[in-house]
């Protein structure tokens, strides 16, 4: 029986079905980086379109081609490497500060029954309060608009890192603790050899989560307090002068800030659990 | 776990569709208007809320919506033409039409610019000059705040380069007060007020006494002055009624102001008898080109402005204005 005229346009279901595997099958070889390129590419052109069909004015939503010169001007100004490397330096010492003091604080809550009676119920309130309402008060308390900033960051990234931590501990199944009791094993031995490479996995998820969250608490304390310097400041401003354009590359910037920190988290994960592979 | 989900699922709808409240229906034949006013409901606002609840919006066929958002959303849906009015400062409306914002100025609502720097009557600072060498707290190097900081220097000779200069943020009065600050640069109606209640000795030199910049007033944009230039008329018309009702009995003014702003209590009337020191003129809201030339000077000295505007009087109208008030 022939086929009929619209065949070659429209090929039978299953061949389609196979061209497209193929595709995909392509599109999964292809290295990391240009996959990442590619949706970028495909990011951008769906945005330019959005704005040439939507007829936005530029102070709406600007066109890519705009952010790009913006991010030209202030990227060889020097502006944008300034503000970076001060909101950088919050972000650092507020991941670091609120890991650490989540770290001991989840082992007590994952070790102790009372201890998690006593303060679980304040922790799970406190994460009941805008940290935009307090940050203000903070500065007055601190009296350090810089660690007020610091301090901001570490709140905002203390909570999910001290879930994980909790979560990593409670994982370790049983019949290790009794094997570790069996030999012997002092209560540090069994956090050494046992419990913390055991909750080393989902720690580090709960690291990668505060990365990217310690950016934004970071950038909630130079909101509220807009010191001359930090892309806050910088985001307050060129929202005040109506630079959308300028805007975006502060955004982007900040996404840029999380992914390499993402990535950094994922770095070490790929280091210090090469024992899982 | 599958009666749970559902039980979960059922909550939500309710939830949901108890959150959806039906619009209230307007007065019949009422535009009902949504007005950005830039900052929380205050006796600040007290004309607007006059004209209000003597039905001056009304008898203009307007229903007023206060909508208490940040001043640059206000701009930005009035330059969208997402909205008809907004109150914002005047600065704003300079440096939104150099980013190519069709807004236009039609109603100038404080005849001066509201910011002063406030120090205890110890430190001395009597005058501008005297600021040189002294700490001075602003909250943010941006924002009304620095703009009439920076005239005032302008004004008198002084570069910001004089004075040492700190952002500590909404916290003048802690800052003056624990003497972090020996000077701090505030609003004249609302930080002076809130110290001279707790008995504080106070010098406050006020921005307005060296330089002219065109302060808080009401935008439109281009397209409806040109297609709905009544509705501009209407509202300017009738906010200027409830402004002389405002300046001929703050009394009055401040209890309708009890409507609107919720657990107001007593000590902000102060507030009220400030701002309207600010408000009163011989024409009440004619705006003036050489305030506008003034602010856009300013703007370019900071480096706000890039370059001035290709037209600074299409930024500003008095067309409205200077209409004869109802009888």
């Amino acid at each position: 029986m022939p086929l009929p005229a619209v065949a070659p346009f429209f090929p039978p279901a299953p061949i389609r079905h196979m061209q497209m595997r193929t595709r995909v099958h392509l599109l999964r070889r292809l290295p990391d980086w240009l996959t990442i390129l590619i949706s970028f590419v495909i990011l951008l052109a769906a945005w330019q379109l959005l704005v040439v069909i939507g007829g936005y004015e530029s102070f709406i939503l600007p066109a890519p081609l705009d952010v790009a010169q913006q991010f030209v001007l202030v990227a060889s100004d020097g502006r944008l490497l300034r503000h970076s490397l001060v909101t950088i330096s919050e972000i650092i010492p507020g991941l670091l500060i609120g890991f650490f003091v989540a770290l001991p604080l989840g082992y007590l809550l994952a070790k102790s029954p009372l201890a998690e009676r006593l303060i679980s119920p304040y922790l799970i309130a406190s994460q009941a309060v805008p940290i935009i309402a307090i940050a203000p008060l903070l500065t007055i308390w601190v009296a350090s608009t810089y660690w007020s900033r610091v301090l901001v960051a570490a709140l905002v990234v203390f909570f999910p890192v001290l879930i994980n931590i909790i979560a990593g501990l409670r994982s370790v199944p049983a019949e290790l603790y009794e094997l570790m009791h069996a030999l012997k094993a002092t209560p540090l031995q069994i956090f050494r050899k046992l419990e913390f490479p055991a909750a080393l996995p989902i720690i580090l998820a709960g690291l990668k989560v505060g990365a990217t969250l310690s950016v934004i608490g970071a950038l909630v304390g130079e909101f509220v307090q807009p010191k001359s310097q930090g892309l806050g400041f910088l985001l307050v401003t060129a929202r005040y002068q109506f630079k959308t354009d300028l805007v975006f590359v502060i955004l982007f910037t900040l996404a840029a800030i999380a992914l390499s920190l993402y990535g950094l988290v994922a770095l070490i994960e790929r280091r210090v659990l090469r024992w899982q592979t | 776990m599958k009666k749970l989900v559902w039980f979960l699922l059922g909550f939500s709808i309710i939830i949901g569709l108890a959150g959806c409240q039906t619009a209230e229906p307007e007065p019949a034949g009422l535009r009902h208007i949504r007005l950005p006013m830039g900052y929380v409901a205050d006796p600040q606002y007290a004309p607007f809320y006059v004209a209000a609840e003597k039905g001056y919006y009304a008898a203009e066929g307007l229903e007023i919506e206060f909508d208490y958002s940040f001043e640059t959303d206000g701009i930005a849906l009035v330059g969208a033409n997402e909205l008809p009015l907004a109150i914002v400062s005047g600065e704003q409306v300079i440096l939104a039409r150099a980013q190519d914002l069709p807004v236009v100025y039609v109603m100038e609502w404080f005849q001066k610019y509201p910011i002063a720097v406030v120090s205890k009557a110890a430190a001395g600072i009597t005058t501008p000059q005297d600021l040189a060498g002294r700490n001075v707290g602003l909250p943010g190097f941006w924002g009304a705040s620095y703009v009439g900081y920076v005239g005032l220097l302008t004004a008198n000779g002084l570069t910001q380069d004089d004075v040492n200069a700190s952002d500590i943020g909404f916290n003048q009065v802690e800052s003056l007060l624990s003497d972090q600050s020996e000077a701090v640069v505030v609003y004249i109606n609302n930080e002076p007020v809130q110290l001279r209640s707790r008995g504080e000795e106070i010098n406050v030199i006020a921005v307005a006494d060296y330089i002219d910049l065109v302060a808080n007033g009401i935008i439109t944009n281009e397209a409806t002055l040109t297609n709905e230039p009544t509705l501009v008329q209407g509202f300017v018309r009738a906010t200027l009624l409830g402004l002389s009702d405002t300046l001929a009995d703050p009394e009055a003014a401040f209890e309708i102001s009890r409507r609107y702003v919720e657990g107001l209590d007593d000590g902000r009337f102060g507030v009220l008898l400030a701002s309207i020191e600010l408000w009163r003129a011989d024409t009440l809201g004619l705006t003036e080109a050489s305030s506008w030339q003034q602010t856009q000077a300013v703007l370019l000295n900071m480096g706000f402005l890039d370059a001035p505007l290709a037209d600074l009087n299409a930024a500003f109208t008095n067309e409205f204005v200077s209409q004869p008030m109802p009888q």
